[in-house]
């Protein structure tokens, strides 16, 4: 933006329209920052249940809520639902990222005779509602004695990551083919090519992959709720929407306490998220 | 055919024999190694796993007896594994018999063959897709594909009410179909949720898709200074994780939440926005929370996409005179639409699909007249309370069945008559 420094000039029959322009935008703005920064406020309110709020403001401030949310764990053990949240996300995270690219590298570079089949199934296999067999990884989890075992999400998370390569694969059909054709004459394998080329020349969309397959774990609730039974490997997904009308501030709290990371994160990383998001509506 | 040599034939017989007559001693080893596992997988379980997966248990436990029963829905699970296992042996068979004939073909070019480090080598490199693709697919088999196949199977059996282990379960064909479409109270469950289901997926994505791109074209307008700081309220809401928002929603509309205090306050009755007997009010609610959850989406996507636009075209326009309206109607919107039509696919299935916006702004709730149902509740709610808090596992494989058929014939439909798919090139 800041090669265009063209200064706008004001026009006297445009002064409605600019003035239409910001109340909208400030409109707008309000709407999605306003229970964002309700849920902020309510995180230092001085008192636990939202009954003693004043409409929308808390009757009084304080650290108090963030206090106890690490000390009072007798009933609701917040840190160890954050040690369990980290654990699984970062794992996941990793997993994932590697799995995803392999795929959309493979997919979108090489042509084999069982390409069209695979991309044709997984579009079908999307197409079966998410949890559709929920009840079935539940019990492929006990009969491999995997329940109430933080791996198992990972596993879950992990394995069922690579059907969504679609995203990455329009990034990599945009790279020309040139560039791998040259390595491969210099005499790189298929594998060097991978590690030495296009890990290197992929970071917008890593990020975005990695970005994504982090927050998908983070904020999950269906899957963890079902595989995990003991309380005390719930992750804060599970654990935040067990706290009623009258653990309101604790449950603000808890949630502006994961929900900052994520915000800073696409909030540092929102040039590699555009990339991603545009690339993913880019057609075969 | 050619004329194959005896080892050729030992491989078709014994997987591995040929290679070992050839000195391949490592690969041999490795062949007759999975097939002496196969086998042995086969006769200690292989076998009564997929006999199991026929008969579904004959045995009923009975614990006063001390009868140690059969388990039908772990004989099913067990019994669709061996027949993975089962494939993947044919699979591994036709590979090794390929890996014979293609040395007997390089031996005949040849005077020797390659060590096994070498071919090693050579697959990585040249074969680099199966070596990439092999963990991929793996897991998704065992977490996508099996459990989908499962479902697909429990949907043709009892399974679910009173029928769990240890009573026996059985296929019973298209009955649970049958009961849907025929059973009164289901047949007028589902047909109310999929009319509702409907409504909502088309308004959602409609509201989502033109909020964003109005959203993404005030941004855009020349006037607006600061953009980054103006995008970045729709980011916050986008970043803030999805439960969140849907429940901290659920708690501002609620008794003691912050609409009803002024309500209250103003001398008014507390609304119950999300009880029981909300109606439309809940529906609308509901929309109205989605669309703050997916506008942020849809507007960075709009913003790619506009980004990509060639700015000759409204030069252009608007020298022949083309108003704003007519810029709008006529250059952006077929282009927007035409680069996002996978997109705007993928997002009517989500929103069809849309689980969490009524599990969490009112979930498990259960209306009169409803079988195990409210009027918010979509199919996959319906479906969610029927399987997974209900038990009724049958007919709950038949809904997702349903739900399936009807959004890949959408999306099937929707493609083929996209624009994307009838005029590739037209924006080249």
């Amino acid at each position: 933006m800041k090669t265009k420094k063209r200064r706008w000039t004001p026009r006297w029959k445009n002064v409605p329209e600019v003035a239409g322009t910001y109340v909208i935008l400030i409109a707008v703005c309000f709407i999605f920052f306003f229970p964002v920064l309700w849920l902020v406020l309510a995180s230092f309110s001085s008192s636990g249940a939202i009954y003693d709020f004043d409409g929308f403001f808390p009757a009084g401030y304080s650290l108090l809520t963030y206090q106890k949310l690490f000390t009072d764990t007798q009933m609701y053990d917040y840190p160890s639902w954050l040690r369990n949240t980290l654990f699984v996300s970062v794992f996941s995270c990793a997993l994932s990222t590697l799995l995803v690219i392999l795929t959309a590298y493979t997919m979108s570079r090489f042509r084999f005779r069982m390409r069209k089949p695979l991309m044709k199934t997984t579009l079908i296999l999307s197409m079966f509602p998410s949890f559709m067999g929920m009840t079935a990884v539940y019990l492929i989890m006990i009969n491999f004695n995997l329940i109430n075992n933080l791996w198992s999400l990972i596993l879950v998370y992990s394995a069922g990551a690579p059907m969504g390569y679609l995203v990455q694969k329009g990034y990599f059909d945009t790279i020309s083919n040139t560039i791998y054709e040259a390595a491969r004459i210099d005499g790189a394998s298929n594998p060097q090519v991978f590690t030495r080329i296009t890990l290197p020349i992929s970071k917008p969309i890593l990020v975005y992959t990695a970005l994504t397959s982090f927050a998908w774990p983070w904020s999950d609730f269906i899957l963890p709720n079902m595989l995990l039974k003991n309380r005390d490997l719930w992750t804060v997904a599970v654990g935040l929407t067990h706290l009623g009308e009258t653990e309101f501030s604790r449950f603000a709290a808890g949630a502006i306490f994961i929900a900052v990371p994520i915000v800073i994160l696409y909030f540092s990383l929102s040039r590699f998220l555009i990339t991603g998001v545009s690339e993913g509506a880019v057609k075969e | 055919m050619k004329k194959r040599k005896l080892p050729f034939w030992c491989s078709c017989v014994v997987m591995g024999s040929g290679q070992l007559m050839y000195r391949q001693w490592i690969k041999g080893l490795l062949y007759l190694g999975c097939l002496a596992l196969y086998l042995y997988y086969l006769f200690t379980s292989g076998i009564t796993d997929i006999i199991g997966f026929f008969t579904l248990g004959t045995v009923e436990g009975d614990p006063w007896l001390g009868i140690q029963g059969d388990d039908s829905i772990l004989m099913l699970l067990r019994g669709i594994m061996a027949l993975l296992v089962t494939a993947g042996a044919v699979g591994l068979h036709i590979l090794n018999i390929r890996d014979v004939a293609a040395m007997e073909d390089a031996l005949a070019r040849e005077k020797t063959l390659p060590g096994f480090r070498e071919i090693m080598r050579r697959f990585v490199d040249r074969k680099f897709y199966v070596v990439a693709l092999f963990l991929p697919i793996v897991g998704v088999l065992i977490f996508n594909v099996l459990p989908i196949l499962f479902m697909t199977l429990i949907a043709f059996t009892n399974y679910g009410g009173d029928i769990v282990p240890p009573k026996l379960v059985d296929w019973i064909g298209f009955d649970n179909f049958r009961r849907i479409f025929q059973l009164s109270e289901v047949k007028s469950t589902f047909l109310r949720i999929l009319g509702w289901n409907l409504l909502w997926a088309f308004t959602a994505t409609f509201l989502s898709y033109f909020g964003g791109l109005l959203l993404a074209l005030l941004l855009n307008k020349k006037c607006v200074r600061g953009k980054a700081f103006w995008r970045a309220f729709p980011i916050i809401a986008y970043a803030v994780p999805g439960f969140i928002t849907l429940l901290g929603f659920k708690f501002m509309f609620s008794y003691g939440g912050p609409i009803n205090h002024y309500i209250t306050a103003a001398g008014g009755n507390a609304i119950g926005f999300l009880d029981i007997d909300a109606g439309w009010k809940a529906r609308l609610i509901g929309l109205l929370v989605n669309t703050w959850i997916s506008v942020p989406t849809s507007m960075l996507l709009a913003t790619g996409m506009l980004s990509n636009m060639r700015a000759d075209l409204y030069e252009a326009a608007s020298l022949d005179g083309a108003g704003r309206w007519k810029q709008f109607t006529k250059l952006t919107l077929p282009f927007v639409i035409f680069s996002t039509t996978p997109t705007l696919i993928t997002s009517f299935v989500g929103n069809f699909n849309n689980f969490g916006v009524f599990y969490f702004l009112r979930g498990g709730l259960y209306l009169d007249g409803y079988f195990l149902a409210s009027d918010t509740d979509l199919l996959i709610n319906w479906l969610y309370n029927l399987s997974i808090d209900n038990n009724y596992y049958g007919i709950g494989a038949a809904v997702s069945l349903i739900i399936f058929v009807i959004t890949s014939i959408f999306s099937l439909y929707a493609y083929v008559n996209s624009s994307a798919f009838k005029k590739e090139d037209t924006y080249r």
